[in-house]
């Protein structure tokens, strides 16, 4: 039973970190209808600029989460400004294959200059647990990822949802003609929404350095879990995306007492392709993304 | 389209086919091999045209069924002792009723999602065959036998793989050339620019997008056969990478999505630029790649075969008239 | 005489909104039913849940003595029923020509070649107006050209029974006329009309009867005179208190 409780909570922690970068992912999915598929290299981007400053300056990774995100809004930014607005309204194939071409770019370029070694942030308190009762571990390192997590998604949602600026990108994503009828730059306010999912996705980086190894050959999969995360709390919704962050984590951290290791993997896009199927605007979605005007 | 112009369309074809049987007596083994598998991107290529090109529907998991068609040869083969010609039939049709099997919830699915359920499955399909070592060999591989009396069929040879995969190639874009101008064609295009508009005017569109996927997926099973048979032992890993349906995507995108010889030109480009990159810029190439891609899209998102129709037609050269079109 | 098309007790729920409720009707050959009611008040929802685009919660859709209720709508095409979009959707890609050679392929008359529908396709067009402009792209279309397409779509399926959706919508006046009298033309054909319009004045000039529609319910129907003066109606569409104005002045004949 204490092994149960022990990968339930296990799996709510990472659920927590795919929830992070699944956030922006779904964002600029849901304002922007681009599935930008070097999303994961961004979070390994992130991961080595934590790891660079630890070597440099011994920068304690969840520090580093924040300059991380700093170096990823304005990589971000300027991406989306100089590059993603020049195919934002051409057919899905044109952004998906753009966006495929930069994961190339970066995770080579990663792998050029970090090599395809595995590597870690190690700290002195990462690796203890606070022990439960039942014998129940919770890395430190763990928990303090997981919080960061819900915090910065909780401030993401609100800043979304209350400041004049999250309102505007919530307008663009709705109907980008009004938006811009009103006054509003979407150009601006694309790149704006780009760099705020590369900055979470950067941070969530660093907080993986600091619990686990990685590797630029990691990307995809983080790009994988953000779209599972993403479409099942339903596209452009914060919450839900760390719903499906944490739905993914419970999945994973179960099915992997119960199946054979890759095994999960699969029944993860089998969900996916069941929840797709039956409720494409994902378990706490709503459809109104699916009724966009774009002018 | 005028009908002239159909058998010009034709005979170029025709002219294209036959200097590739006579490219073959030119060419040493190395090149022989090189030029097989550009046959094979080409066939490829325009497989997915139907489903993504015509219909509109961007699959993201066709190298699944090229994996499937891969394995269900290796197993009739292996363990059944089929000769090869019959299995690349039923690897074909397993394909095909499979893509079928699965259109049928995934078909209603539009844009993204669509692409990231076929994904899913592909991905599916690789687990699959990954846990069922027993029939499959799992992660380990598995060999077809190739010589001796365990061999049901001789292996071909470079030369007859050569000639195997530009025949297949053939098959498929004869295929698409056949249906862009028939009926079924119109339908597809239709379904591709309004759904709900041709569902109006009498499109069986659930029929109509079920049979191009079905068609596709079974043309793209029998490339696989014959793959997996030229390979002789294959892997999971290979036969279901991700990157083999992004490079086909990219082929049919920057050649000309939804003409004929649009995936054949952007198939044999990327593959010999991907080549190249891979000779001469070994520790790079993919870096490269990834550049080139991102220029291309962004200077020609039309693709080379409607960029070049355009610019012909309407002396419209310009590139940047292009970057113009889609840009916020 | 039966009617060719009949729905009985037609509502389609969204949640917890009742876009139509428990709309009865019945299309005659040769008769035309306008129909009316302020925006929003169901009348596209309506036509949808006829043709198949969407399936209703509740009622049935007969046509010709056959249940067609939730069928598919190329079902309902084949059935020898078409309709218009209120939103013209013309195929972008295609020409003028091709976008109706399409009805000829795949609707009722199932042609096998391209070529013998594109010809088939030439007459529909002449028939509307567009004969010269076979060739252009939907996109190089006027607002009354494109509208006209719309119909040619509808009218090469050889339906009939037609359902017009805001067909006239950002038409000139000098253009309406024609308009009308190539609807009355069908009519005398004998197809059956079923017509959502905003004009009051072409619904008078073609209806054989009227039904408006007020969120989502049938008000009232009946001739076109009696239901126009009918003050349930001035209100659903001007609202209660300018309703009693006008009724005030009409009482007192003073002008409002």
């Amino acid at each position: 039973m204490s092994q149960f409780l022990q990968a339930t909570l296990y799996g709510l922690l990472q659920g927590c970190i795919f929830g992070l970068v699944a956030v922006g992912f779904s964002l600029v999915w849901g304002v922007m209808n681009v599935v930008n598929l070097a999303h994961g290299a961004f979070v390994l981007s992130g991961a080595y600029v934590a790891y660079e400053l630890n070597d440099l300056v011994g920068l304690d990774p969840f520090l580093g989460m924040v300059p991380a995100a700093l170096v990823l809004f304005a990589a971000g930014y300027l991406l989306q400004r100089g590059l993603v607005n020049l195919v934002v309204n051409a057919p899905i194939f044109i952004t998906l294959l753009l966006t495929f071409g930069l994961e190339l770019l970066v995770v080579n370029g990663l792998l050029l200059v970090f090599t395809a070694d595995y590597r870690s942030i190690p700290t002195s308190y990462a690796a203890d647990s606070l022990v439960l009762p039942g014998d129940v571990r919770l890395p430190y390192g763990r928990l303090i990822a997981a919080i960061a997590a819900v915090l910065l998604t909780l401030a993401l949602s609100m800043f979304v949802r209350r400041t004049r600026t999250g309102v505007a990108i919530l307008a663009t994503g709705m109907d980008r003609g009004a938006a811009r009828l009103m006054g509003i730059s979407a150009r601006h306010v694309y790149a704006l929404t780009f760099g705020i999912a590369a900055a979470l996705a950067g941070a969530a980086g660093a907080a993986v350095g600091a619990v686990t190894t990685f590797s630029p050959a990691d990307a995809g999969r983080y790009t994988l879990f953000s779209f599972i995360a993403a479409v099942l709390g339903g596209l452009g919704n914060t919450y839900g995306a760390l719903l499906g962050g944490l739905v993914l984590g419970l999945f994973q951290a179960w099915g992997g007492q119960l199946l054979p290791g890759t095994l999960v993997n699969a029944i993860a896009f089998g969900v996916l392709v069941v929840v797709l199927a039956l409720r494409p605007q994902g378990l706490a979605g709503r459809a109104f993304y699916a009724s966009r005007v774009e002018i | 389209m005028n009908p002239r112009r159909q058998v010009i369309g034709w005979a170029v074809g025709l002219l294209v086919l036959l200097g590739a049987f006579g490219l073959q007596t030119q060419l040493y083994t190395g090149q022989v091999r090189t030029v097989s598998t550009v046959f094979m991107y080409v066939g490829l290529a325009a497989a997915w045209n139907l489903i993504g090109g015509y219909t509109g529907y961007a699959c993201f998991g066709q190298v699944g069924f090229f994996g499937l068609g891969a394995y269900t040869t290796v197993v009739f083969m292996t363990h059944l002792g089929v000769s090869f010609w019959l299995t690349i039939v039923v690897a074909a049709v397993v394909a095909g009723l499979f893509a079928a099997l699965v259109g049928f919830p995934l078909l209603r699915l539009k844009g993204h999602y669509f692409a990231v359920a076929t994904l899913g499955v592909a991905e599916g399909l690789r687990e699959l065959v990954l846990n069922t070592p027993a029939v499959t060999g799992g992660g380990a591989g598995i060999t077809i036998p190739t010589v001796g009396h365990d061999a049901p069929t001789p292996w071909l040879g470079n030369d007859g793989f050569y000639v195997l995969f530009l025949v297949l190639a053939a098959l498929v874009v004869a295929v698409g050339g056949y249906i862009a101008y028939s009926k079924g064609g119109f339908a597809l295009r239709a379904i591709h620019q309004d759904e709900d508009a041709a569902a109006a005017m009498g499109v069986n569109t659930t029929r109509a997008k079920t049979l191009a996927f079905a068609g596709s997926a079974a043309l793209t099973g029998a490339i696989g056969a014959a793959y997996a048979f030229q390979q002789v032992t294959i892997f999971p890993e290979r036969l279901f990478d991700v990157n083999i349906t992004v490079l086909m995507v990219v082929m049919v995108v920057l050649g000309g999505s939804g003409t004929v010889a649009g995936p054949v030109i952007g198939a044999i480009v990327i593959a010999y630029a991907s080549e190249w990159l891979r000779q001469h810029l070994t520790n790079a190439h993919t870096f490269v790649l990834g550049a080139l891609i991102i220029v291309a899209v962004v200077l020609m998102p039309q693709g080379f075969v409607n960029y070049a129709r355009d610019a012909v037609t309407e002396r419209r050269w310009s590139l940047l008239d292009n970057v113009r079109r889609y840009r916020l | 005489m039966s009617a060719r098309l009949e729905a009985r007790n037609l509502s389609r729920r969204f949640g917890g909104l009742l876009a139509v409720g428990g709309v009865d009707l019945d299309l005659e050959e040769g008769k035309l039913l306008g129909v009316i009611g302020p925006n929003g008040a169901g009348k596209s929802t309506l036509i949808n849940l006829i043709t198949g685009q969407l399936k209703p919660t509740t009622g049935t859709v007969h046509i010709a003595g056959k249940d067609f209720t939730g069928a598919r709508p190329w079902r309902i095409a084949h059935a020898g029923v078409a309709r218009t979009f209120q939103i013209v959707k013309p195929f972008r890609g295609m020409t003028v020509l091709d976008n109706v050679a399409l009805a000829g392929l795949y609707g009722p008359r199932r042609l096998r070649r391209p070529a013998v529908a594109r010809r088939a396709a030439v007459e529909v067009l002449d028939r509307v107006g567009l004969g010269g402009k076979a060739g252009l792209g939907p996109g190089e279309l006027s607002v009354a050209d494109a509208r006209r397409l719309e119909l040619a779509k509808a009218l090469a399926l050889q339906p009939r029974v037609l359902l017009l959706d805001e067909v006239l919508a950002g038409l000139r006046p000098a253009e309406i006329a024609p308009a009308l009298d190539l609807i009355r033309a069908l009519r005398d054909e004998g197809i059956a009309l079923l017509m959502v319009e905003h004009l009051v004045h072409a619904i008078a000039a073609v209806s054989d009867e009227v039904l408006v529609l007020h969120h989502g319910q049938v008000l009232t129907r009946g001739p076109a005179a009696q239901v126009l003066a009918d003050e349930r109606v001035v209100e659903a569409y001007l609202g209660k208190r300018y309703a009693e104005r006008i009724k005030k002045a009409v009482d007192d004949d003073v002008p409002a």
